[in-house]
């Protein structure tokens, strides 16, 4: 399964992972300042402590996490199927035959668009990995790739 | 297509819903004005009677706008009082036609129809309910509309549907699956019932006083080792009693039949239900059971169906206490599959005994200390420990697979044996994960997914050596395309007018894209 060298994402990718952390941490730093008013009033905590527990976390999500997460992600189409690599904790690779798809979907969210990137979703009949979901393919990349395995599902006899 | 809905359901559907719905519309309004008002019992009569006359109404109204007909390729449902539904359900997209009959449906005479199109949905086209003669009819006209359609389906007419008997259980067979199915849950489940109506108990069933008293009048010495035999000897007959009796009310008269493509099962006492498995569908086959039966050499067979409604997808019982000769038959008939020989199955890595300790023994020594800050006594459970090692060992005894031709085959568990046998083309995907303990070992985990298969149950080769791991996948990859590759060119072949020995080798994108289409109708 390791055989093959795998494609990566687009850059889009990465700046998009870049921002949803940031969005996460900043949350996460808006919880913090509004546990840092409740607090205060309750327990002799010492002023400032969620908050700088809180952006430690924040630095991680927006800046050290994506890379990694980014780098975990990569694809690979032969003719017969098609390979998806992720996960920086737990590493999973899949194959799925690309005669078992049943159909596809290329999504693109507001984010996603703004970074000029799309998701493409493929859809088996199993119900583990019913959707194989490959984000951050350029849109060109995204359309060809369902062409292709559309062309594929159409050679079979139905 | 313009034939008309020009049928009603049986009246007696009336009646039956009636009595289903009674329990709680009629009577649960009045009886609360009963407890909560002082002003008696005679009105909450009257208003029982007013509002069953109201809800018979209603019945009777919702079967009269509730038509259905057969049309020359189509089956038609018109239903809804003021929101008019009319759905066609084409013959084509029918999978299976399911007949079911409750114990009051038998009594009246009567049978639920479930026309199932694969759609995902429940309830696609449910007639509830029609004579039972009605239900063969309606059966009986979707067959004959296949066998004019498909190919295959015309040999099987020529041949005639002459229903032939896979799996039967006899009385005696009965008795002994019951008896393995010895069960205390079931015990538990009389309690809740005691529980529920113990207002109307002479006692309370929770006073320990009282049932310590029992004791006390019964047994001399409260707690001698006959006692506590007597005791012991009377749950287990009371286990066996619950399992016995579960299993003849579910599985009595279980006859597994194949008529042509389908399967036909059949079982229950009280509720008789038939079900219809079309063979195309089965994706992959389960043996399992308990360690006792198998001590014995009883296990059981299940067929995993590609997904239907929500109650109908996944695992069908196929002969739920059968001998290792009987379930390889059943294999043979309906797919090409077998059981695997004693010696062809190999263990995971020995690692994974490793692994499992890792994720149970630390948590196990985490909760011994912090135990013993308030017992003293909580290291003695430290004594303990080996035992989860010999659980883990144990466990991986249990775990094996072998990749044989165009089978998988797994095997996973110690009280709960299961063993899957997976036609390679029934492969949706394979995924390989790595956990990070996994990595430090060398290990991975590899999951095959299939259509139908639930969450908990799918077949999993947890922790084997990476390297072997990754062969395992690329040769169940390599394997599966020459299948398919194979499946094709006999399908072209069959299109081109040649005759092809029916395989159910239909792909199960073949089967849902049937389903897709069944739910833009």
């Amino acid at each position: 399964m390791e055989t093959a060298p795998l494609t990566p994402m687009d850059r889009g990718l990465l700046r998009l992972m870049h921002v949803r952390g940031a969005m996460a941490g900043a949350f996460l730093m808006a919880a913090a300042a509004v546990g840092e008013v409740f607090v205060d009033g309750l327990a002799p905590l010492p002023t400032g402590l969620l908050l700088g527990a809180a952006l430690p976390v924040l630095l991680y999500l927006a800046l050290l996490a994506p890379p990694r997460r980014y780098r975990a992600w990569g694809y690979g189409m032969d003719g017969e199927e098609l390979q998806v690599r992720r996960g920086v904790w737990v590493r999973v690779q899949t194959v799925v035959p690309l005669d078992h798809v049943q159909h596809i979907d290329v999504s693109q969210g507001p984010l996603e668009r703004a970074f000029g990137i799309c998701s493409l979703v493929l859809h088996t009949a199993g119900t583990l990995h019913s959707q194989i979901v490959l984000p951050g393919l350029t849109r060109a990349a995204a359309e060809s790739m369902r062409d292709e395995i559309r062309s594929r599902i159409r050679e079979e006899p139905a | 297509m313009t034939e008309g809905a020009d049928r009603h359901l049986h009246p007696g559907t009336i009646a039956l819903r009636f009595i289903k719905d009674a329990p709680q519309t009629i009577f649960a309004l009045p009886a609360a004005v009963a407890v909560s008002s002082k002003s008696g019992l005679t009105n909450a009569l009257y208003m029982a009677a007013g509002f069953g006359v109201v809800l018979l109404a209603m019945k009777w109204l919702v079967w009269r706008r509730f038509k259905y007909g057969v049309g020359a390729a189509e089956i038609v449902i018109e239903s809804g009082l003021l929101h008019r539904n009319r759905r066609s359900i084409p013959f084509d997209r029918v999978q299976d036609v399911d007949i079911e009959r409750t114990f009051l449906a038998r009594l009246l005479g009567l049978a639920k129809v479930r026309i199932e199109t694969g759609a995902g949905g429940k309830d696609e086209g449910l007639l509830d309910s029609v004579s039972l003669a009605e239900a063969h009819r309606l059966r009986e006209t979707v067959r004959a509309h296949r066998a004019v359609e498909s190919p295959a389906a015309i040999a099987e007419a020529a041949a005639g549907p002459v229903p032939r008997i896979l799996f039967a259980m006899d009385p005696p067979r009965l008795l002994l699956s019951g008896l393995f199915n010895f069960s205390l849950v079931y015990l538990a489940g009389v309690f809740a019932l005691l529980q529920t109506f113990d207002q109307f108990l002479p006692f309370d069933i929770y006073d320990p006083a009282r049932w310590v008293g029992l004791a006390d009048e019964y047994l001399p010495a409260r707690w001698t080792f006959g006692a506590i035999a007597a005791l012991l000897f009377v749950a287990a007959a009371l286990g066996a009693i619950a399992g016995v009796v579960r299993t003849v009310a579910r599985d009595y008269g279980f006859k597994l039949s194949l008529e042509g493509d389908r399967l036909r099962r059949e079982q229950g006492l009280f509720t008789r239900k038939e079900a219809v498995i079309s063979r195309r569908r089965v994706q992959l086959a389960q043996v399992g059971g308990g360690p006792i039966r198998a001590l014995f050499g009883w296990s059981g067979l299940s067929f995993q169906t590609l997904g239907a409604g929500t109650d109908r997808g996944g695992r069908q019982g196929a002969a739920p206490f059968a001998t290792q000769i009987e379930i390889e038959a059943v294999l043979a008939e309906v797919a090409p599959l077998r059981l695997p020989g004693p010696l062809e199955l190999v263990r995971v890595s020995r690692r994974h005994i490793v692994r499992s300790l890792a994720g149970t023994l630390l948590p196990a020594l985490v909760a011994i200390a912090a135990l013993s800050y308030w017992l003293p006594l909580a290291p003695v459970l430290l004594a303990l420990l080996p035992l989860l090692a010999a659980g883990a060992a144990l466990e991986r005894r249990f775990h094996r697979y072998a990749l044989a031709d165009d089978l998988l085959f797994v095997s996973r568990g110690v009280w709960r044996r299961r063993l899957w046998l997976v036609p390679l083309r029934n492969v949706q995907s394979l995924s390989l994960s790595r956990g990070p303990i996994q990595r430090r070992l060398g290990l991975a985990t590899l999951a095959i997914d299939s259509a139908g298969a639930s969450m908990i149950d799918a077949p999993r080769i947890v922790d084997l050596r990476g390297e072997i791991a990754e062969e395992l996948a690329v040769e169940i990859s390599r394997l599966r395309s020459i299948i398919a590759s194979e499946a094709k060119q006999a399908s072209a072949g069959s299109e081109a007018g040649l005759v092809v020995a029916s395989l159910p080798a239909m792909t199960a994108k073949d089967q849902a894209s049937g389903r897709k289409s069944g739910t833009e109708r």
